[in-house]
């Protein structure tokens, strides 16, 4: 064990002297952490809300509650504006549309020729999104109406409203008039007499076009608490893949510079010194994961969920890239081939497991593949440990695969290790 | 102390030992001597237990084969090319080696410091080795292979590339360590240094040992007589002799000598002698 620590230490040295490889292993990996999750900094809350612009003509009391109750949607993102300056910024893909509340809306007769009246205008490019935000229109005008027949006092004031037009309908008869009429007063009679509805913040059943029964799902994923939780473990494993390349050179280039001869001179076997670099390596990616949580931590406030899970996580990780460091050690000859083939594979592995683009936007069959990348399973088990919420027993598959890849690749190495000498 | 019986090492269709046996005695400078490629350092490779050969076998005295690897705790090694860590230090460098070599905290520390001085290094023991110059560096060589002390030391051509200046510094440290009672086999193409250093040498050529004996023995054997060569105005002569003052005389007496010297036999014209060719062919 002396040996195998005596190698290893000599390797954290090597690497800690070459201030270059320094950066990328240790400081390109928070910065890119950092980077992006800044860049998508409070993105997490509203990435699934449409934009829209919302220009209020009407300037009444009704108008600017119908606003309110816009911006309070969980659906929408709503951002005040000039018609103008909304027109302008969907025409310049800045958001998804713009609601216009146009002047007379307060007075729109929802019985009548005249009812209250938005303008859509909508992103030619969102077209898909139009349906949907004309059903959430359509959902919150009808809350509106339910407001205004569940409250006695604006309910009679409408019906009051109403009945006075009725009564000057010059296409209707006398007798229609007044039969119209008289249903109105009524109708108000009987809603004067009811009860003001308790405010429960639910529509009030009496008037509901339709009923929608709800059921709880119990939610499983509640998402990640800021863009740096996920972040921070793709700067992991990006730091984690350059600790694999950048190790996985070494054993060639102690073959070109002469003193891997010297070692298997030494009274060593060959176990001995793919250990010690193997120690080396796993030593470098721990240090370097945890130094980049304990940042996260520190400065950002991304709390892992469970200490325990994340550190099963990123033993699992780091033994898996350790297997993979060792057979990228044995495939090139020269260092200019060996770093090829190492970046070369990195980079495959990255692109395929969601390292670089997020999974959900590659294709079917891509996605298939991406259970081929031991980065998926290594991003996998760390967000399981951060923050969605795994379980030990769903913590058991990434890291179980993980687990399994990284020997394999090590046996693989260390056999074609062999082969070499 | 180290006995190597009827090694044979092929790769390919070059067989780069063939055949070779010899025994090198505890206490000794043994040089092999030989051109490039006529399978020294392939032999060293095989005696250290880095390479396995074809056929034959190597025996340490008393522990037996290299190939075990607590035997390889009594061997050091200075490979041909510099087998050095740049990025290091020199104290780290030697630490390093004679760590892994088995060599316990306190032992490796006052092993390092001594080795340091032993190759004039001390000094400058904190500085990385990418800083040094070529005989610095090959000096360091010397030291990463000596730093566990060992009985027996492999010095695989420990002065390809230095100034003169350093290749007479290595010269002293080899004559010191035989000093110390080490065990030392000297691989050169250099004759001088064969000469110079060793107690006995064994000649190869093609992987077969050609002749093996003193350097005195040697010279004896193949070195052929010493020669005179004198100037006269009639032109130059050469002649052999095993009494070069009595034929300086008969020629002083039949005319007048403008200059003379005597060529005497090296190992050069031994290796001459047995192959036909010249070592730095």
């Amino acid at each position: 064990m002396r040996e195998v620590i005596a190698i290893a230490v000599k390797d954290l040295r090597l690497m800690l002297r070459d201030k270059a490889g320094f950066f990328f292993i240790f400081f390109f990996p928070l910065l890119i952490a950092i980077f992006f999750g800044t860049l998508f900094v409070n993105e997490g809350s509203t990435a699934n809300r449409l934009k829209v612009f919302v220009i209020d003509e009407d300037q009444t009391s009704a108008s600017q509650a119908f606003v309110d109750r816009l911006k309070a949607a969980p659906e929408l993102e709503v951002h005040p504006a000039s018609r103008q300056e909304a027109v302008d910024r969907v025409r310049r893909g800045g958001g998804t549309a713009y609601i216009a509340v146009l002047a007379g809306f307060a007075e729109g007769n929802i019985f009548g020729d005249n009812p209250p009246a938005v303008e859509l205008g909508v992103d030619p490019t969102r077209r898909a999104e139009e349906g949907l935000l004309e059903g959430v229109l359509m959902k919150y005008a009808s809350e509106r109406l339910s407001e205004l027949f569940t409250d006695p006092a604006k309910a009679t004031a409408s019906l009051e409203q109403w009945r006075q037009e009725v009564l000057k309908q010059p296409e209707l008869s006398a007798a229609e008039r007044q039969k119209v009429a008289g249903f109105l007063e009524d109708l108000s009679n009987v809603i004067s007499r009811m009860p003001p509805a308790e405010d429960d913040g639910q529509p009030q059943g009496r008037f509901e076009p339709l009923r929608i029964e709800k059921a709880d799902v119990q939610v499983h994923w509640e998402g990640p608490p800021s863009s740096y939780a996920v972040t921070f473990p793709q700067g992991v494993m990006w730091g984690i893949l350059g600790c694999a390349a950048a190790f996985g050179i070494s054993l060639v280039i102690e073959r070109t510079r002469g003193t891997l001869v010297r070692l298997r001179m030494a009274p060593l076997g060959r176990g001995h010194i793919l250990a010690g670099k193997a120690l080396a390596c796993f030593i470098t990616m721990v240090t370097l994961s945890v130094t980049l949580l304990v940042f996260a931590r520190l400065v950002f406030g991304v709390r892992p969920g469970s200490l325990s899970k994340l550190a099963f996580a990123l033993g699992a990780v780091a033994v898996c890239f350790v297997g993979i460091m060792m057979l990228l050690s044995v495939l090139g000859r020269t260092e200019q081939a060996a770093g090829g083939i190492g970046w070369a594979v990195v980079v495959v592995m990255a692109m395929l497991g969601g390292g670089m683009l997020p999974l959900f936007f590659m294709p079917k069959w891509l996605q298939a593949i991406s259970h081929f990348s031991p980065v998926k399973w290594g991003i996998l088990a760390m967000e399981g440990a951060m923050w969605r919420g795994f379980s030990y027993t769903e913590m058991l598959l990434p890291c179980a695969i993980l687990l399994a890849i990284g020997t394999v690749c090590f046996a693989v190495g260390e056999r074609a290790f062999k082969w070499l000498e | 102390m180290l006995r190597i019986s009827n090694l044979h090492k092929s790769f390919g269709d070059i067989r780069a030992v063939d055949g070779l046996s010899l025994e090198i005695n505890r206490g000794e400078v043994f040089g092999l001597l030989g051109p490039n490629g006529a399978g020294k350092t392939t032999t060293v490779n095989i005696a250290v237990g880095l390479l396995t050969p074809d056929s034959g076998n190597v025996e340490i005295a008393g522990y037996g084969s290299p190939a075990d690897r607590s035997v390889r705790r009594i061997i050091g090694v200075a490979p041909q090319a510099l087998s050095l860590y740049d990025e290091l230090t020199a104290e780290e460098n030697v630490a390093f080696f004679g760590r892994i070599a088995g060599m316990p905290g306190v032992r490796l520390r006052e092993q390092v410091k001594s080795t340091l001085e032993f190759v004039d290094l001390y000094d400058r023991r904190k500085e990385a080795v990418s800083t040094y110059s070529g005989g610095m560096k090959r000096r360091l060589n010397l030291a990463v292979a000596m730093v566990h002390d060992p009985e027996l030391l492999f010095l695989d051509e420990p002065t390809v590339g230095v100034d003169p200046q350093s290749r007479n510094a290595i010269f002293e440290k080899v004559l010191a360590l035989r000093e110390r009672g080490r065990t030392i086999v000297y691989t050169t193409h250099y004759m001088e240094e064969a000469q110079r250093l060793c107690d006995r040498v064994g000649i190869i050529d093609h992987g077969r040992l050609l002749a093996l004996d003193t350097v005195e023995g040697l010279l004896k054997t193949y070195g052929g007589q010493r020669v005179l060569v004198a100037e006269r105005l009639q032109g130059e002569v050469r002649v052999p002799t095993d009494d070069p003052l009595r034929e300086l005389n008969r020629l002083q007496a039949e005319s007048q000598l403008l200059s003379f010297r005597l060529e005497t036999p090296d190992l050069e014209s031994v290796f001459l002698k047995l192959t036909g060719r010249l070592l730095r062919d």
